[in-house]
């Protein structure tokens, strides 16, 4: 039951905040205080109702319900509880990419690439099928074999996710048994991205990293803007992009893929602040996909007479016509806010954004890890969360990792975070980064800001960038000194990708602690037959600390060269 | 006197109360995570046990705990009026446990001590009655000669 007392490290996040509580508008935060304190069981996953016997719970007091009603004891809940993040977040994966190859087959767009685009369809189809899947064969083969030998091979959604999904519902199974179908079930998540990357690129062609404004001083005061929320499929974005285009319309994004070719959707703001970009006034109408979306815009929208259109409906319709109509929602909704009035504060900040794994030189980043230049290479992941300030435990942790000559690279939300604080800025790359880390970012190009931005969640950045390092180093993932680490993780999805991240055997600590916590045998598990199994450990950190001592762990966890 | 009113139709059973009164009160390091693991288990004070009403001690006017006794280790607050366990004195005969009417004195084999609820007398407030999430616990002032609040036999000899 932690209090934040401080709510944001974001000035202009701030700004709002105040404006919010003087006409007591609740948002995220009150939200959050207001459900104090949270449910111990369900916090430590010692609950469990995946029956309608239930809801059970095993009380860490108590002996007489120490197991539930069909008998799952407290290892087991905690397991489950694992379980059940994995498989919703891997399916959060499967969702995007199955979405995305839809309107591909479709016709919706025309693929740049025609030849590979149809060899990865048929590829996406094969995860339904005999889950003979071609992208596998970009993994290394000791590391596939290594998951044939464990059994955690996604070997197609039935037997990656189905199965999985089904030892929630019964059966014996020990923790490390249930356990390893849980990381089956993230790398199914993990194949999933991998496919979507590529069909991506192979639709829009490859993206090149441009420098992006982000915050709220990129919204404009005197045309209409359409802001895009969450995941839904790229075609539709890059229709609404079209549709707009040369009509005085800006469309931007928020917890969304930034980047389609040749369009740039220029992040608004992250996570924790997804409500404030309504207050300022200057949102006319906002897409609203599936995930990463808070269900509180609907009724914050109406406040400043926003329209809100979510894509993700039965019967939508062409996704042309559709595109067509949010555009001209988008200018009737921007006439008839004529009397709302737009308060944009001029804060905002430019990044690098949009690397792909193919602009950065592995072999000198390899280079200088053996050499010692660099201590390591850190991944830095996840949202927001409301349990922290938002954006102070990313940032600075990131400084404190720069600071130390580790170099960094980041994915999805964690990226926007930083790039408010000029982390990916290259203009202002050397002044948080050590000595070693500056020569090895400045020889590795002109334009590399000190963390590098490998694309949103809805591109496969961060994975292929390890498997060229593995490539380029002539090593197992497991023998580099990498460090993944979430910091302010809040979504499935980062549960999903944090567990594919530990089979791929690069050690991961995750922030808040994982639901597991009631169980010293799980979290056990997670470290010791994880380390095991893959060569990396899946830190459940339970213990409060300051963002140095993450810094410090995050340091200490990476493998001597 | 202040005592804790419970309100049966807007409890649900969820043990946050008990769980809650095992970490603070019952645990050695106050945090969630720790006190689930720590040997020997926890004792709350308060418990929810078949039906939707979490037992607490009633704080009773004339307490047979503490005329049973043998030694002055069940006290009552002089200047509060609520009866609590002085631990370093407790002989563990249970003879409290035989008489409470209400059942709420947990002979604590691994403590060796009687273990009740003393309605958090040395905190601002009862942390079951912070943490219930439907405020089926509260807070009152216990009226004078109310008998649902205190078990108050007349004496008769």
């Amino acid at each position: 039951m932690d209090f934040v007392q401080r709510k944001t490290e974001d000035s202009v996040v701030d700004y709002f905040l105040k404006e919010a509580a003087e006409k007591e508008i609740p948002l995220v935060w009150d939200r959050y205080e207001g459900s104090l304190p949270q449910c111990g069981f369900c916090e430590t996953g010692l609950n469990c109702r995946d029956c309608l016997q239930g809801p059970c719970i095993s009380h860490p007091f108590r002996d007489q319900n120490k197991v539930g009603v069909c008998g799952k004891d407290k290892d087991i809940l905690a397991v489950h509880s694992f379980v059940r993040l994995v498989v919703q977040g891997a399916m959060g994966y499967l969702d995007q990419l199955t979405d995305f190859a839809r309107g591909v087959e479709a016709k919706e767009g025309s693929p740049k690439r025609k030849q590979e685009a149809d060899k990865i369809l048929k590829d996406i189809q094969k995860i339904l099928g005999n889950g003979d899947i071609e992208v596998m064969k970009k993994f290394p083969k000791t590391l596939t074999d290594g998951w044939k030998a464990t059994g955690v091979y996604p070997d197609g959604i039935a037997s990656a996710l189905f199965k999985v999904s089904q030892k929630l519902d019964g059966g014996v199974g020990n923790v490390e048994e249930t356990l390893l179908w849980a990381f089956k079930g993230a790398l199914m998540g993990c194949v999933a991205q991998v496919l979507q990357g590529r069909l991506k690129t192979s639709v829009f062609g490859d993206p090149a990293p441009t420098n992006v404004e982000v915050n709220l001083g990129v919204l404009p005061k005197d045309i209409p803007v359409v802001l895009l929320y969450g995941h839904f499929s790229p075609l539709l974005k890059l229709k609404i992009a079209d549709a707009a285009k040369g009509k005085k319309i800006k469309v931007m994004g928020v917890c969304t893929d930034s980047f389609i070719a040749p369009y740039i959707f220029p992040p608004v703001t992250n996570y924790g602040s997804q409500e404030i970009p309504l207050m300022t006034g200057a949102v006319d109408l906002i897409v609203i996909g599936d995930q990463c979306v808070n269900p509180s815009l609907a009724e914050l929208a109406k406040i400043w007479k926003v329209e809100v259109v979510p894509t993700e409906v039965l019967n939508r319709g062409g996704l042309s016509s559709f595109a067509k109509e949010i555009v001209e929602k988008a200018q009737e909704a921007f006439k008839a806010r004529s009397e709302v009035s737009r308060n944009i504060p001029n804060i905002k900040e430019s990044g690098v954004m949009g690397f792909s794994a193919k602009d950065i030189d592995v072999n000198k980043v390899a280079k200088a890890v053996a050499d010692g230049k660099i201590k390591g290479i850190a991944i830095l992941a996840g949202c927001n969360n409301v349990k922290f300030t938002q954006d102070h435990e990313i940032v600075s942790i990131a400084r404190e990792l720069l600071k130390k000559d580790v170099f960094c690279v980041s994915e999805g939300c964690a990226s926007v975070g930083l790039a408010k604080f000029g982390l990916l800025n290259s203009k202002q790359r050397d002044v948080n980064c050590g000595k070693g880390l500056s020569a090895l970012l400045a020889s590795l190009g002109k334009n590399v800001p000190a963390v590098v931005d490998l694309g949103s969640c809805e591109n496969s950045g961060v994975t292929d960038f390890l498997l060229s390092m593995s490539s380029a180093g002539k090593k197992h993932l497991k023998e580099f000194p990498i460090v993944a680490c979430f910091p302010e993780a809040n979504r499935t999805k980062a549960v999903a990708r944090a567990a594919w991240t530990v089979a791929m055997g690069v050690p991961t600590y995750f922030w808040p602690f994982l639901p597991v916590t009631g169980s010293q045998k799980t979290i056990d598990t997670l470290s010791g037959f994880c380390e095991e199994k893959f060569g990396a450990k899946l830190h459940v950190v339970t213990q409060k600390m300051e963002y140095k001592e993450k810094a410090e762990l995050l340091v200490r966890s990476l493998k001597k060269v | 006197m202040k005592v804790i009113k419970v309100d049966p139709d807007k409890c649900t059973q969820c043990h946050t109360c008990d769980l809650w009164c095992g970490i603070e009160i019952g645990s050695e390091r106050k945090e969630l995570n720790d006190a689930i693991h720590e040997k020997p288990q926890p004792v709350p004070r308060v418990y929810v046990e078949g039906s939707n009403f979490p037992l607490h001690c009633r704080h009773c006017e004339v307490a047979p705990c503490i005329d049973a006794c043998p030694n002055g280790t069940m006290r009552r607050d002089p200047t509060t009026g609520l009866v609590y366990v002085y631990e370093p004195t407790c002989i563990a005969c249970w003879m409290c446990v035989m008489v409470c009417p209400f059942g709420i004195i947990a002979p604590s084999a691994s403590f060796h001590t009687a273990v009740k609820c003393d309605r958090c007398r040395n905190m601002e407030y009862p942390i079951c009655v912070d943490v219930c999430p439907t405020k089926a616990l509260v807070l009152e002032e216990r009226e004078e000669g109310a008998t649902w609040y205190g078990y108050a036999p007349k004496r008769s000899y």
